[in-house]
């Protein structure tokens, strides 16, 4: 199967959001959260994209960045783009539509806090058990509080 | 007979590193099983954030001790992309050839496990003696046997000798003689065959659903490489074939890394004789523009994604981390369901996991699907209820 190319990425995305060509065989759409299991069903279904390769997630500072990494037979990775509001981190699972994005959703919900409406099973699965509830480590205004544990060995127990 | 839940690990004779199991059993036979692997978090990607491009790259080679090659030439590929920097040829193919060097002594090292694992203990020692070649092989061109310190931005940090190069090449003969030993092993000694056969299958269908990578993927008939895919280091300009299998069981996965192993070898040699010249690395400068990178690189565990983003500093604004075992889990919990309590180690050790990897973020799946569903203490009561039945009180 050959590459997909930009024209059949962007009729296939259309109404979503803007479609660009980052290198060879990166193409990217940039859509609304709202949008985004729509995005996901025309990647699967016309594009062909079966496999996921990574969620990634971000925080920019102002919100944060979700980017869903998708290939198939063609080889292009197709990626979907979301920004959601730092006040309002919310966003609906994929994990119905692309099974492996269930595991990958959880670890973004445990280190980031953005939380996946919907999701079967959005429990901690990456910070160990005693990890206190609400810190999310890789936010960027995330700092250790000095009152809190955050698991291990208590320093000078018995 | 009722289910029971036999816990296993985190640690446990059985296994090589970290893991907890909770295994759902009826008898003999695994109805479901959830996995725990956040033991090793070592919280690497908020680290990377805060060290330059030069101190970042000792602590990626640390993420794993078996792909620390890996973790270093997928994070320094992708932060050449984003400064646009070439790097010179000859980098490329000291590159590859610790890339398929590593890729050999890992999957030595698998076969040895998975003959550990059923018993086989002559194999295990018989692979465990030849990656020893492989490993002095590494020795003699990195200076290391384990996490090689041969990347930095911009290429690579130690020339080959023309007296090493002929020293790589004296060892490969004996090499390939051996790989084609376990090859033929591999397809007809019968111990192998009666433990392999029909464990832990996984359809074409199920491997794509499922996410499944590497030789996993390929061994139920799924093409992905990334070196093939999206192509990297000096891959596109050396003969080499992505090797695929039908079985989608244990035994296929074994005559996958088989065949990885006589490619691997075949690259690693073509790279030596044809070994470009000129400079090993370029003056890469000192940050990074704005730029944001999905970096693909096939591991020997499959595929591995580093998404970097870059600000104009010297330093990453976000690393995110996608290991292959990260990927691989929740096919093991679906090619665990139905099958003996038995071949538990087996089936867990054919997709090679790699904990220290993996659980610097970590899986599990409890949404597999064909797996039901059961809370902890639904389990528990579970438990009670049936050791009272049975105790009769």
């Amino acid at each position: 199967m050959s590459p997909l190319a930009k024209g059949t990425v962007a009729a296939a995305f259309d109404g979503l959001g803007p479609v660009e060509q980052v290198r060879g065989n990166r193409i990217r759409l940039t859509t609304t959260p709202g949008q985004v299991r729509d995005a996901l069903t025309k990647a699967l279904r016309e594009l062909a994209c079966d496999h996921v390769i990574q969620i990634s997630a971000a925080d920019n500072g102002k919100t944060f960045d979700l980017i869903y990494h998708l290939t198939g037979p063609h080889r292009t990775v197709v990626a979907i783009a979301v920004e959601l509001p730092r006040d309002r981190p919310e966003i609906s699972t994929v994990s119905d539509l692309l099974p492996p994005a269930g595991i990958y959703e959880r670890q973004i919900h445990d280190l980031l806090g953005i939380v996946f409406a919907g999701h079967p099973g959005l429990k901690r699965i990456i910070l160990n058990e005693d990890w206190p509830e609400g810190e999310y480590p890789l936010r960027k205004d995330w700092k250790p509080d000095p009152s809190k544990f955050y698991g291990g060995v208590r320093e000078g127990a018995q | 007979m009722a289910e029971v839940v036999v816990p296993i690990g985190p640690q446990h004779p059985a296994l090589k590193e970290p893991v907890n199991f909770k295994v759902v059993a009826d008898g003999e036979v695994i109805v479901r099983l959830e996995l725990d692997v956040s033991y090793n978090h070592r919280g690497i990607e908020k680290a990377a954030e805060a060290r330059d491009f030069v101190r970042v790259v000792p602590l990626l080679e640390r993420v794993c001790g078996i792909c620390s090659h890996s973790h270093t030439t997928v994070f320094v590929k992708g932060i050449e992309e984003a400064m646009k920097v070439d790097v010179p040829p000859r980098a490329q193919a000291i590159r590859t050839i610790v890339a398929e060097l590593e890729r050999m002594h890992s999957h030595l090292l698998w076969l040895g496990v998975a003959a550990h694992e059923i018993g086989f203990n002559t194999l295990f020692m018989w692979t465990w003696r030849d990656r020893e070649a492989v490993q002095d092989m590494l020795e003699e061109i990195t200076g290391n046997r384990v996490n090689y310190g041969i990347n930095e931005v911009g290429g690579v940090r130690r020339d080959l000798k023309p007296a090493v190069i002929n020293a790589a090449l004296a060892r490969l003969p004996l090499l390939e003689q051996r790989i084609a030993t376990y090859a033929d092993m591999a397809s007809r000694e019968r111990t192998m065959l009666m433990r392999f056969q029909g464990v832990g299958k996984l359809t074409k269908q199920q491997a794509l659903d499922l996410g499944a990578v590497g030789p996993t993927a390929r061994a139920s008939g799924v093409d992905y490489d990334v070196r093939n895919d999206d192509p990297y280091l000096s891959y596109p300009d050396v003969p080499w074939k992505v090797v695929t299998d039908d079985h989608g069981d244990v035994f296929g996965r074994t005559l996958v890394r088989v065949g990885e192993l006589r490619e691997g070898l075949g690259i690693v040699r073509h790279c030596l004789e044809n070994l470009p010249g000129g400079p090993i690395t370029t003056k890469a400068p000192r940050a990074a523009p704005r730029a944001e990178v999905l970096s693909r690189y096939e591991a020997p565990r499959g595929e591995l994604v580093h998404f970097i983003r870059t600000n104009n500093t010297d330093k990453v604004e976000r690393l995110d981390i996608r290991t292959p075992t990260l990927a691989n889990w929740t096919s093991v919990a679906v090619s665990l369901v139905g099958q003996n309590l038995a071949d538990i180690p087996v089936i867990v050790a054919a997709i090679d996991p790699c904990l220290s990897c993996t659980s610097r973020i970590t899986v599990v799946d409890r949404e597999a699907r064909r797996t039901r569903t059961m809370d902890w203490e639904e389990l528990r009561a579970h438990g009670i209820r049936f050791y009272r039945e049975k105790e009769g009180s």
